[in-house]
């Protein structure tokens, strides 16, 4: 692709509109949007499976929410938090067992076939329920979907389910694929995982393992006018050094999802015509979490998970490992969720002495070494941030007489490592607040998970009154009684420690001036961006 | 001449000495000087070098103290370097005696075993290694050994080929010695210090080869490496170089100090044999 290669020219020709740019003043950011353009995006991993309803993970919805949308996006100022996509509008009855979708007319797949609700009904039953790795547990209990006409879809659910819950998991669980692509042959195999096929406003053009993946617009796409940009190219650049770089040399437009290491963001924003951004990541928090194998004895004692807590300094941890880009924690849902959120649990203050004398009533006095005793510490290496709160926390826990000994692993080790074979004390994990606790927190702390399924409860924890909360919260229909119970969670959870919450973050992108319509929605890079365009 | 002498008269070699010497006493002097753990957390995050005289190196993203991770650090590569050299050359030598000496299909096998490993580019081997077993010192150890004793096993089965034509070797077979005894301890000292005036050489390719993997995440995470230091400053190579620099300039030195050093002693060597 010889369009898609940066010649000396473009190079060039970038380099001489940089200097007109720095020359002439800015006038007027905020123009009616301008059609066309090309934009190139960092992007720091090549997903497998781009199927985002089989695979609900932000790398995979970075590239393929262009292409399969789903039923309604997060949104600022939309009713619920929600703004229509294909579905119009919404509505749970009243005794939550079921949830009516009104679907959007006129919306046709990049193929040419229609979008209907048998689509709908296919991939909420064959996939978001038993293949989808978040839906396994919000659409546990979806039995059929009536399709009464082409654009009204009925789930039906066995039991009943808040809908609060349904609408938080609207975003990120309801991607939509297309029927008579999936129905023949094995959903995992099928080819549209690597090449999807979808309503979205970009259509997938092509993959260059290594390279780059090319999106290229949809002409009959539903939105007036939209899409804006004709191409959208994701650079492949998994070296976070290299993203800074490629941003300043103007070979890249956009590095989301914190591409640019925090270190580099201050020097970065003084370079002219590129912005820091932290806004659009609010649906998207990741928590830093030390999970802890209550199998240690130990560890089962909650004095000695108190000294933990309060030998962690979190604002130490906010300040130097994520440079102020993160907030302290206070317990399993972030400050930042507008619905569930409570600032009233325990809470424990950064103090080494009180966790001295908790270890020390616990009865795990010093050694001679000044040593109470060893842990194995395994630090989730999915973040540069996570293995530098590992390095950390070894320092904390021996301030308060714990050795932890680092065990570092590549990934698909250390999900085998903490999930499956148990082979922790402590370990540092990233697990992500996705708007609803049922989604993805309460997971943490439930027990009867079985073995092997990754960011859930593998450390042993089993606390009845706890799980009692978790189920009576799961099948509570009344809004505001719901959002009391998980009030109660947050405290049980904070008093009780099953894990300690340490920090939340989300991610920084980094753009160049030209890109419109930027970060206006809670999961902006992982949106359609069909409003996005690019100044002339 | 005493080859001390002609050692020292060498300006290279006396260069590789000093620098080498000087990395022993850092080596020795870290507990010394800096008590305690060198990753604690002593100060300010990101400290510039020469700001603040309590930390005269800075520190680095954690605060930690960059001059004391550094001679730390240098004890691990040191002794990382020294003990996958002694390793390499032990088992080097011992496979090429063997080799040597036996003759026919022994030497067949081994020599075929020295050539399959040989045509693994070595640091792969230790990545693959250390990979499968799991980072600590002792697997970087042996990993780096893995890859680094097919030369010595070479340079010793030379040597033994023309050794075991001697005199003395008809000697110790007619005398009745068991021939393992006349391999190991007639034998074998003869051939040594061709395969020795390799050790600089391997040295100095372990202490690269432990940074290397220390840079990738493979090293003992619980130790400082110079490696790991370099990897840790990569993350803001652009606003800290130093973080970078520092260990980098280190390792260089070390390397340079062994290789000089080495050359140093193989001058000497040489010019004794072409005198004797």
């Amino acid at each position: 692709m010889s369009d898609v290669t940066i010649s000396r020219r473009t190079v060039l020709a970038g380099s001489a509109s940089l200097l007109a740019s720095t020359a002439l003043p800015t006038i007027g950011l905020a123009q009616t949007p301008r059609k066309g353009g090309r934009l190139v995006v960092a992007a720091d991993s090549e997903p497998r499976n781009l199927n985002s309803a089989i695979v609900a993970s932000n790398g995979v919805f970075f590239i393929s929410s262009k292409i399969v949308e789903t039923l309604a996006e997060a949104s600022f100022d939309g009713k619920d938090g929600l703004e229509p996509r294909l579905a119009t509008g919404w509505e749970g009855a009243a005794d939550g067992l079921s949830v009516t979708f009104k679907l959007r007319e006129g919306v046709k797949w990049h193929d040419g076939k229609p979008f209907t609700s048998d689509d709908v009904a296919f991939s909420a039953l064959q996939i978001w329920k038993p293949l989808q790795n978040l839906g396994r547990t919000v659409f546990k209990d979806l039995e059929t979907v009536d399709t009464p006409d082409e654009l009204t879809a009925v789930f039906k659910f066995a039991k009943p389910t808040p809908f609060q819950l349904i609408r938080n998991a609207l975003p990120a669980l309801s991607s939509v694929v297309p029927k008579h692509i999936y129905e023949t042959g094995k959903i995992e195999e099928n080819p549209a995982n690597n090449a999807p096929v979808g309503t979205g406003p970009f259509k997938f053009a092509e993959h260059k393992p290594g390279e780059y993946y090319r999106l290229e617009k949809n002409a009959d796409y539903w939105g007036k006018d939209q899409p804006y940009l004709d191409e959208i190219i994701y650079q492949v650049l998994p070296d976070r050094t290299s993203a800074a770089s490629a941003l300043e040399a103007e070979e890249i437009q956009l590095a989301a999802f914190s591409a640019v290491p925090l270190a580099d963001l201050d020097r970065i924003s003084k370079v002219p015509g590129l912005k820091v951004i932290t806004k659009g990541y609010e649906g998207l928090t990741y928590q830093l979490v030390v999970e802890i194998n209550h199998r240690r004895k130990e560890l089962a004692d909650l004095k000695v998970r108190q000294a933990i807590a309060h030998a962690i300094d979190k604002d130490f941890v906010v300040k130097t490992v994520f440079l102020g880009y993160a907030a302290t924690a206070t317990g399993p849902v972030p400050k930042n969720d507008p619905q569930f959120y409570t600032a009233d649990v325990p809470t424990y203050a950064f103090d080494v002495a009180k966790a001295n004398a908790l270890l020390d009533e616990a009865g795990y006095s010093k050694g001679d070494d000044g040593k109470r005793f060893s842990l194995k510490l395994l630090p989730a290496p999915y973040f540069n941030e996570t293995k530098q709160f590992g390095d950390y926390l070894r320092q904390a826990l021996a301030a308060i007489g714990i050795d932890a000994q680092l065990v570092n692993n590549d990934s698909a080790a250390h999900i085998k490592a903490v999930y499956t074979d148990h082979a922790f004390d402590l370990a540092v994990g990233p697990p992500v607040f996705r708007g609803d606790p049922a989604i993805s927190t309460t997971i943490l702390v439930q027990s009867g998970i079985p073995d092997g399924v990754p960011f859930s409860n593998q450390g042993g924890y089993k606390n009845d009154e706890l799980d009692a909360l978790i189920a009576k919260a799961s099948e509570t229909l009344d809004t505001a009684a719901r959002t009391e119970l998980y009030k109660e969670f947050q405290k049980k959870v904070a008093a009780d420690l099953p894990l300690i919450n340490v920090a939340e973050w989300s991610f920084i992108s980094v753009i160049r001036d030209t890109v419109g319509n930027v970060a206006n929605n809670p999961r902006w890079a992982v949106s359609n961006w069909a409003d996005t365009w690019l100044e002339g | 001449m005493n080859p001390l002498r002609r050692f020292f008269r060498t300006p290279e070699a006396v260069a590789g000495a000093i620098i080498l010497a000087a990395l022993c006493a850092m080596a020795l002097a870290a507990p010394l000087f800096f008590p305690g753990d060198p990753q604690a957390i002593a100060g300010p995050a990101l400290l510039p070098p020469f700001q603040d005289w309590s930390l005269p190196l800075g520190t680095d993203r954690l605060g930690r103290d960059v001059l004391a991770e550094l001679f730390h650090g240098a004890r691990t590569s040191l002794a990382v370097g020294l003990a996958a050299a002694a390793t390499a050359l032990a088992v080097g030598a011992i496979v090429g005696t063997v080799a040597g000496f036996a003759g026919g299909g022994v030497d067949e096998v081994l020599m075929r075993i020295t050539d399959a490993f040989q045509t693994v580019p070595s640091f792969l081997l230790a990545l693959a290694f250390v990979s499968v077993v799991g980072p600590s010192l002792g697997v970087v150890v042996a990993a780096i050994a893995l890859g680094a004793w097919t030369g010595p096993a070479r340079v010793a089965r030379a040597e033994v080929l023309s050794i075991r034509e001697r005199d003395f070797v008809a000697g110790a077979r007619v005398i009745g010695m068991h021939p393992l005894e006349i391999a190991f301890r007639e034998v074998l000292p003869n051939a040594l210090p061709p395969v020795l005036a390799l050790s600089s050489v391997i040295v100095a390719a372990a202490i690269l080869t432990e940074a290397a993997l220390s840079f990738l995440g493979l090293g003992d995470p619980n130790r400082v490496t110079w490696g790991g230091m370099i990897a840790e400053g990569r993350a803001v190579l652009r606003t800290a170089p130093f973080l970078s620099i520092i260990p980098g300039v280190a390792l260089v030195l070390t390397v340079l100090g062994v290789y000089l050093a080495g050359e140093g002693v193989v001058e000497t060597t040489a010019v004794r044999r072409s005198l004797s």
